[in-house]
């Protein structure tokens, strides 16, 4: 149910994420910068999140959004979804097997 | 007693081990799974679909956040730029008079021709036959916008896509079936033929990406200055001829270049684009 629920949550989420920023935020321009909100959120997420739930959720949802709406010369269908996923998965090998974080004083 | 503690944790690795070992498992089923369905999905072109429904669905909203980002960047640059402002206003003034005095001078060009035309007995050009579309979102990483026409009303790829004041935005790239993806000159993809009104000197207008482009292969004996309007021409055919491009900002002639090149500004601006036309036929 929890799953389920984030899963909803997820997809909310990042579709809204990505329709404000195909619509909205492509009205301000920021000089040299691209800002993708939904990368952002992917990447804060798996940073931040001890969750893997939520780290790989984050990945296939948002990456799969990017997928639909990204257009110019759109490759394979598909790519941002495998390539965050990819992702998540490295980045949670390596604070599972190379980052310790110090415990009491 | 030591023992003990040592089979417990004996025991606690293996379960972690195999733990990890069935996740691994789980992973790369799962990742096999999931690149088999989106070649599936690539090989029998059903990703179309699936965006097209998602365009479908999205559309309203899309157009109302577009509204919206255009309303609200249009109040902040006016509260954060004045300055510019009045730069533009000013230079929009002499701009004017310019123009008033260009349009003078082409209206009795206009009523010239139109004189030989009558004393040659000539048809006038057959009109483009265009089609009204709107634009509905922009992409973030390429110089792509997406228009709400697609193959059912008959869009197909490499049709010019215009303004209303016949400036030159792309061509159509990839269609769905209710939307267009329109592939905008600045793309870095993008290349085509154009000529400078003035001078007549022809070059390829090259994207740069991030509404940049310049046009490149012009001859380093011609003279070219700033503000020169360029327009396309037809020797390739990608494009109808006279449609409007852009106008010279910078002119780059290294000695290292066989070649001088010209940054362009477009005449048009991916704030303003609402209605759009699609050239159907040229």
């Amino acid at each position: 149910m929890i799953m389920v629920r984030k899963i909803v949550f997820f997809i909310f989420f990042f579709y809204l994420l990505v329709l404000t920023q195909t619509g909205f935020w492509v009205h301000f321009k920021m000089p040299g910068i691209i800002a993708n909100f939904v990368l952002l959120a992917v990447i804060f997420i798996n940073i931040f999140s001890s969750s893997g739930q939520n780290r790989i959720l984050s990945a296939l949802i948002g990456g799969f959004f990017l997928d639909v709406f990204s257009l110019g010369n759109a490759g394979f269908f598909g790519f941002y979804t495998l390539a965050l996923a990819g992702f998540s998965l490295i980045l949670r090998i390596i604070s599972e097997k190379y980052v310790r974080f110090p415990v009491g004083g | 007693m030591e023992d003990g503690v040592y089979a417990k944790m004996n025991h606690m690795k293996i379960n972690s081990r195999t733990k990890l070992r069935q996740n691994v498992k789980k992973i790369i089923v799962f990742s096999i799974l999931l690149i088999v369905l989106f070649v599936v999905l690539n090989l029998t072109g059903f990703s179309k679909h699936v965006k097209n429904f998602f365009f479908l669905i999205s559309s309203p909203v899309q157009k109302t956040f577009w509204q919206a980002g255009k309303s609200v960047s249009d109040f902040f640059s006016g509260i954060f730029e004045p300055a510019t402002c009045k730069i533009e206003l000013n230079s929009l003034y002499l701009e004017k008079e310019e123009l008033l005095g260009r349009i003078a001078a082409l209206a009795e060009l206009a009523e010239e021709n139109e004189t030989l035309r009558e004393a040659l007995n000539l048809e006038l050009e057959k009109e483009f036959q265009m089609m009204l579309v709107r634009l509905t979102s922009k992409d973030v990483f390429h110089d792509s916008i997406l228009i709400d026409k697609g193959e059912r009303e008959g869009i197909s790829s490499g049709q010019p896509v215009i303004t209303g004041q016949k400036v030159l935005v792309g061509k159509i790239g990839e269609v769905y079936e209710n939307f267009s993806e329109v592939i905008l000159i600045s793309d870095k993809e993008s290349s085509f033929d154009a000529k400078i009104i003035e001078s007549e000197i022809y070059g390829i207008i090259k994207g740069e990406g991030n509404f940049k482009f310049y046009l490149d292969l012009i001859p380093k004996d011609e003279e070219i200055s700033k503000g020169e309007a360029v327009v396309t021409s037809a020797l390739t055919g990608v494009y109808p001829q006279g449609l409007l491009v852009g106008e010279i900002e910078t002119i780059d002639k290294s000695d290292a270049n066989p070649f001088q090149r010209a940054g362009i500004t477009p005449f048009f601006n991916i704030k303003n684009l609402d209605y759009l036309f699609v050239i159907t036929e040229f």
